[in-house]
């Protein structure tokens, strides 16, 4: 196979958890996936910045496996009610993919903003514990 | 390359660029991007260089929007130097002007002494500037300051706020020991 192969690679981060998931240029086909869960064993490492290098590295190997070379990157954080500022999984995974030796190509940020949005919970007095 | 779009307030400009484009060139050098600002619109436009460290790149935009908030460059460039530290906004816009004045005060306190033991207490970079409250810091102490802010917000006492981080300070250091 000659010259570049690109894939996708879409970042979920949140502080619960990571999942990665690779696909083809349009997006349509999902080549790989691993979430925080399919590595850590305790619920609050799914987030781990270290967790998420782990996924990457095995996600890596299985696109040497397809022959892609390098791969675009699409972050996304929690976002509504939640923080819109990505963990820091993303960020170790990105690195990870790099160090797995794929080229990088545009990173996007593409968390979803609302224009208004909703309530948060709680209601008017507030959470009352 | 890549293009990124921040828009930053334009009393803020100014010490994005610095002294004689100090601040924007060391940016620039530091990430391996070229930053362009509209001085009218407060825009910022910041273009990756091919064969540059993208992650750096994405990084910037979090830096000037660091700045943006009310941080000084040298806070703001932690975020390129440490990859664990996040920066975090705590909108106020919900609240009224009254509530909104009476709110910052609480949260900086007397001559700075809450936003100090918070920063102490949590390990956290913070910054009251317009409409919000800004954190830099790592993820875990992000959600700690988060959480006091919060009650501050709410109308919690001082003190319960205080009693609140040295108690989450003390489970950090008990959990370090292990």
């Amino acid at each position: 196979m000659t010259g570049d192969r690109w894939a996708m690679a879409h970042i979920f981060s949140s502080f619960n958890n990571t999942v990665i998931t690779i696909t083809d240029m349009t997006g349509a086909e999902t080549i790989a996936r691993a979430s925080g869960g399919m590595i850590a064993k305790a619920d609050r490492d799914e987030s781990s910045p270290y967790t998420a290098m782990l996924m990457a590295t095995q996600l890596a190997e299985r696109l040497k496996e397809r022959e892609i070379t390098g791969i675009h990157v699409k972050v996304k954080a929690a976002a509504g009610r939640k923080s819109r500022t990505t963990a820091p999984g993303a960020q170790a995974a990105i690195r990870a993919f790099a160090r797995a030796g794929l080229r990088i190509g545009r990173i996007e940020d593409v968390t979803p903003i609302p224009h208004d949005g909703t309530k948060r919970p709680g209601g008017k007095r507030g959470r009352r514990v | 390359m890549i293009t990124q779009r921040v828009k930053i307030p334009l009393d803020r400009i100014g010490v994005l660029i610095g002294h004689k484009g100090i601040v924007k060139e060391d940016i620039e050098k530091k990430s391996a991007s070229r930053i362009t600002v509209d001085s009218n619109e407060g825009e910022v436009y910041i273009e990756g260089i091919e064969g540059g460290d993208p992650l750096k790149t994405l990084r910037v935009a979090e830096v000037i929007r660091a700045i943006g908030r009310g941080f000084s460059p040298e806070n703001a460039f932690a975020l390129l130097d440490d990859d664990l530290l996040l920066f975090e906004v705590i909108s106020l816009d919900h609240l009224s002007p009254k509530a909104l004045t009476r709110v910052k005060g609480r949260v900086i306190g007397r001559d700075g002494r809450t936003r100090g033991v918070i920063e102490n207490l949590a390990n956290v970079k913070i910054s009251v500037y317009g409409k919000t409250i800004s954190l830099i810091g790592q993820s875990h102490w992000i959600r700690t300051a988060h959480e006091a802010i919060a009650m501050l917000i709410q109308g919690s006492p001082h003190s319960s706020v205080y009693n609140f981080l040295e108690r989450k300070r003390r489970a950090e250091e008990e959990q370090e020991k292990w």
